[in-house]
């Protein structure tokens, strides 16, 4: 039974079809956050018109006005309105939320469709590392000499924490949801996520979110940088109140988006599909949003906390007044640590299931896999303090967390492993996807080992504060993190947008940015180690050369982003159209035609093996059962084309 | 070399939408990093204070039973502190403390003073041995709309050996005065930085995080 279903047999609810949602867009979304901005900033004035915390009242007024305004603009509340006045959405109003004939326009609007969010997903993420590339390259230009003056100091922080922000939340989002919520409900053999309105909600409260964020950088900037400590936060300008606001929403939004994903993939998985047969992937994002549900209310809470003592003088941080910035920086890394395994994760298991399909090999060792996500999931909650070494906060707990930050690179070492023992001789198809796998097993190999260095307290000592630790957790987000998600961009790119991405641009792109990313950071540890500390505009003349070798390398990455970018956008409009099945894959989605249809599956599948049935014989029996899923059946679409291994095992 | 030009496009734009977003930030004014306190007119006032710091609660404003934590710390006779706007204020501290060696150093030096020095039982200097230091009056001002006033003078230690002076508990006090200048009103705190606290948090428990202690409020009126 699907969601459809009930509607349609549920006579008693259903009022009128159509109504005022039906004209509700991103248009009147914005018209209505603009309104109710300006209402809220006129009665916060009128509220607290004198108080010591006036212009903050306002600010955080304004922006919370603006997201309650935005979302109600855009219909995000009709369907609960409805309900509430007795009047239920009937089943033609929610095929016409799922954008059912809506052609482009479902992509502007409060749409249920789990496809439509993954694409807008998608674009939204392009756009946020788009902006932090931005920051990224005049944060690097601004570098390029010991004294350069291009951008002034206050800019200059004000720059690396919004760019630093950007990146942590589109890093945060750019697996689970462009790929967890278009690949992974087809993966599973599901007809949507289990709540496709919460859905729709995760996305736009992100775009609602960005404005906020960005109002940052007219009200005075982030000068405490993106990890948001007081007491800088306590006493910086109104731009901090956007920062404040923005992870309120953010936090929301993960919420939503993990509970709905969770109960997704705890729910809906198809007939038959047993834990064991659940492909890696399923189980990264599964890892990555159960992480991100206890992890953001630490968030959350730190950022509610800084609201009472920002508008109402409280004084949770202020030591002044009784209260403690360890308090903040408990909180903030009670997230800030599980949040690097919610991004990783899901990359490295994207890149798992690939280096599968294109080794033509089953994934090696897959219980290990998952048993290694469990021991990071569960070990990456007590590393916290690891950030806090050099803060004096507890110096007694030290050691301990020491120990744990270096266990958790045991489990790490587990999904290198499965990964090296799935391509071990196997019969590799050197794609540009493929090629992601091998760049992430060599910059992780970087970025986690300077991890086992900067968990050591005496050397973290000497090297916490300084460019050791940008250069250390680029490796990880960038090198591993960012270059898994554009594996599975690029890997599931057919499936997503029904042509074949680019090889060739697309390798010339991956050349660029992996050359580039190497040079970059390889150049920032060698300044890190000579003493370079981090978010300092001037630095010592010395350090010239180093950081005039990062900025070229930096360059190199943004020029090889672009070619990316001209790549995805060019072969969505004209690339080659792309078969059901061009890589010969043996999961789920792969048994869909292009385009796909609104539900999916025309019958749901049932799955009486795993997904990683390769390099045994081909059988004579169908692997995997009844899919009279029309293979084919979408225009253009043959058996036939199904990559070139001539393996169909499934049809 | 048709193929190029989508791709070299595409880079051009970018790097023309990167320069556009740095000129913009180029040219927005950032003010200097560390404003320099801008010395005023001729003064209206000249008001004096004196404090003093003692190694437990006995004499300060906590009463003469030392109140909840006789054992602790203070300042005294207040840590509430008034003085006027556009003003030279003269600070005479009898410290009374024993005391280490500091965690950060930076603060056993002057900073905010007039003529950035301060005398240490009549003798002038700009900073003390960073050893053996036992407290100091650090006042701060939020980055608000108020003027800035950032005053930190270290107290030098009284050394353990010091014996009771005649009829005190506590042995001979070192004299430290100095002098800054208030500009508009404005509510300020004061702190002491030299971690004087009980074991909780690095030494910065008890009297160093509760108000009344090493820690105030200073009001320019
Ligand atoms: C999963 C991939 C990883 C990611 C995404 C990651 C990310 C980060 C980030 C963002 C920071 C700096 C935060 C800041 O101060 O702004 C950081 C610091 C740190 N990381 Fe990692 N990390 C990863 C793996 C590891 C591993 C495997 C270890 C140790 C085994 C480790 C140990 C540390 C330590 C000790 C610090 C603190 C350094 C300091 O601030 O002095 N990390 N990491
Ligand atoms: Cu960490
Ligand atoms: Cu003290």
């Amino acid at each position: 039974m699907t969601v459809a279903d009930t509607y349609q047999t549920d006579p008693v609810t259903g009022g009128p079809d159509g109504g005022i949602m039906r004209r509700l867009n991103v248009g009147t979304g914005i018209l209505g956050g603009v309104v109710l901005a300006l209402a809220a900033n006129l009665l916060a004035d009128w509220l607290a018109g004198d108080a010591v915390h006036e212009v903050d009242v306002r600010a955080t007024a304004t922006m919370v006005g603006w997201a309650v305004g935005f979302m109600a603009g855009l219909g995000a509340f009709t369907g609960p309105v409805r309900w509430l006045l007795g009047r239920d959405l009937t089943h033609a109003d929610e095929l016409f939320l799922a954008g059912k004939d809506q052609g482009e326009g479902r992509y502007f609007r409060f749409t249920t469709d789990h496809k439509v969010v993954g694409i807008q997903y998608l674009v939204l993420t392009m756009v946020m590392l788009g902006a932090g590339g931005t920051m990224a390259m005049l944060i690097r230009t601004d570098l390029i000499s010991p004294n350069s003056g291009f951008l002034g100091p206050q800019t200059y922080n004000s720059l690396v924490g919004l760019h630093g922000l950007t990146m942590i939340l589109a890093t945060i989002i750019m697996v689970t949801g462009p790929f967890g919520n278009f690949v992974v409900p087809l993966m599973i053999g599901a007809r949507d996520m289990a709540f496709p309105r919460l859905n729709a909600l995760s996305l736009w409260l992100l775009f609602a979110m960005l404005p906020v964020l960005y109002s940052a950088a007219f009200l005075g900037g982030i000068p405490m940088g993106w990890v948001g400590y007081t007491p800088i936060a306590d006493q910086g300008p109104a731009g901090v109140d956007s920062y404040m606001v923005a992870i309120l929403i953010f936090a929301v939004s993960t919420a939503v988006a993990g509970a709905n994903i969770t109960t997704t993939i705890l729910t809906m998985r198809a007939r038959g599909m047993t834990w064991t047969r659940t492909p890696i992937f399923v189980y990264g994002v599964l890892a990555s949003v159960v992480l991100a549900l206890p992890a953001f209310p630490m968030f959350m809470a730190a950022e509610i906390l800084l609201l009472v003592d920002r508008l109402m003088g409280g004084g949770f941080y202020i030591p002044s007044l009784g209260g403690q910035p360890w308090l903040y920086q408990n909180l903030f890394w009670l997230m800030g640590h599980p949040e690097v395994y919610v991004i990783l994760i899901p990359a490295v298991t994207a890149l798992m299931e690939l280096t599968a399909v294109f080794a033509r090999k089953p994934l090696y060792s897959f219980r290990i896999a998952v048993l290694s996500i469990i021991a990071i999931v569960g070990l990456s909650v007590t590393v916290w303090a690891h950030h806090m070494f050099a803060s004096g906060w507890a110096p007694d707990l030290n050691g301990p967390f020491m120990l744990t930050t270096e266990l958790i690179s045991i489990p790490t070492g587990g999904l290198f492993l499965v990964i090296l023992g799935t391509l071990w001789r196997g019969r590799i198809w050197a794609t540009f996807p493929m090629m992601c796998t091998y760049a992430m097993l060599w910059n992780f190999i970087i970025g986690g080992i300077t991890g086992i260095y900067l968990s050591d307290v005496p050397l973290d000592y000497q090297l916490h504060g300084s460019m050791f630790v940008t250069a250390h957790f680029h490796y990880t987000l960038m090198g591993a993190g960012l270059t898994g998600a554009i594996g599975a961009l690029a890997y599931w790119f057919p499936k997503m947008t029904g042509r074949m991405l680019g090889d060739t641009p697309g390798l010339v792109s991956f050349w660029l940015v992996q050359i580039g990313f190497n040079v970059t950071f390889l150049g920032m540890f060698m300044v890190g180690l000579e003493g370079q500390p981090r978010r300092v505009v001037h630095y010592g003349a010395s350090l010239h050369t180093g950081n005039l070798i990062s900025t070229i390398g930096a360059y190199f990455i943004g020029v090889g982003m672009l070619v990316l970018l001209y790549d995805v956008v060019a072969s969505w409009r004209h690339g080659k159209p792309a078969s059901m099945n061009p890589w010969g894959a043996k999961t789920l989605e792969w048994t869909v035609p292009n385009p796909i249809p609104l539900e999916n599956f025309a019958v749901l599948p049932v799955v009486t093996e795993d997904a990683y049935g390769y390099g045994e014989p081909v059988r004579d029996a169908p692997a995997r059962a009844p899919a009279p899923v029309a293979a084919g059946a979408g225009p253009g679409q043959g058996p036939g084309q199904g990559g070139g291994t001539g393996e169909e095992a499934r049809t | 070399m048709r193929r190029l030009l989508g791709p070299a496009l595409t880079i051009l734009l970018g790097a023309a939408f990167v320069a556009l977003i740095g000129w913009l930030l180029h040219q927005q004014p950032s003010p200097a990093a560390v404003a320099v306190p801008h010395q005023g007119a001729a003064d209206s006032h000249h008001v004096y204070l004196h404090l003093a710091t003692y190694p437990d609660s006995m004499a300060g404003e906590h009463g003469k039973d030392g109140g909840a934590e006789p054992d602790w710390v203070s300042y005294g006779p207040t840590t509430t502190l008034n003085v006027p706007r556009h003003s030279l204020v003269t600070v005479t501290i009898s410290q009374y403390d024993g005391g280490e060696a500091i965690t950060n150093p930076w603060f056993a030096r002057v900073h905010g003073t007039v003529g950035g020095s301060e005398t240490v039982d009549g003798k002038t200097v700009t900073g003390v041995d960073p050893e053996a230091v036992g407290h100091t009056f650090t006042i701060h001002a939020a980055p608000t709309a108020q003027d800035p006033l950032f005053v930190s003078v270290p107290l030098p230690a009284v050394p353990d050996e010091a014996p009771p002076a005649a009829g005190s508990d506590y042995p001979k006090p070192i004299e430290v005065t100095f002098s800054f200048r208030t500009k508009g009103p404005g509510k300020y705190v004061w702190n002491c930085e030299f971690p004087c606290g009980d074991g909780t948090y690095a030494k910065f428990g008890g009297p160093m995080s509760t108000r009344g202690y090493m820690s105030g409020t200073l009001t320019v009126t």
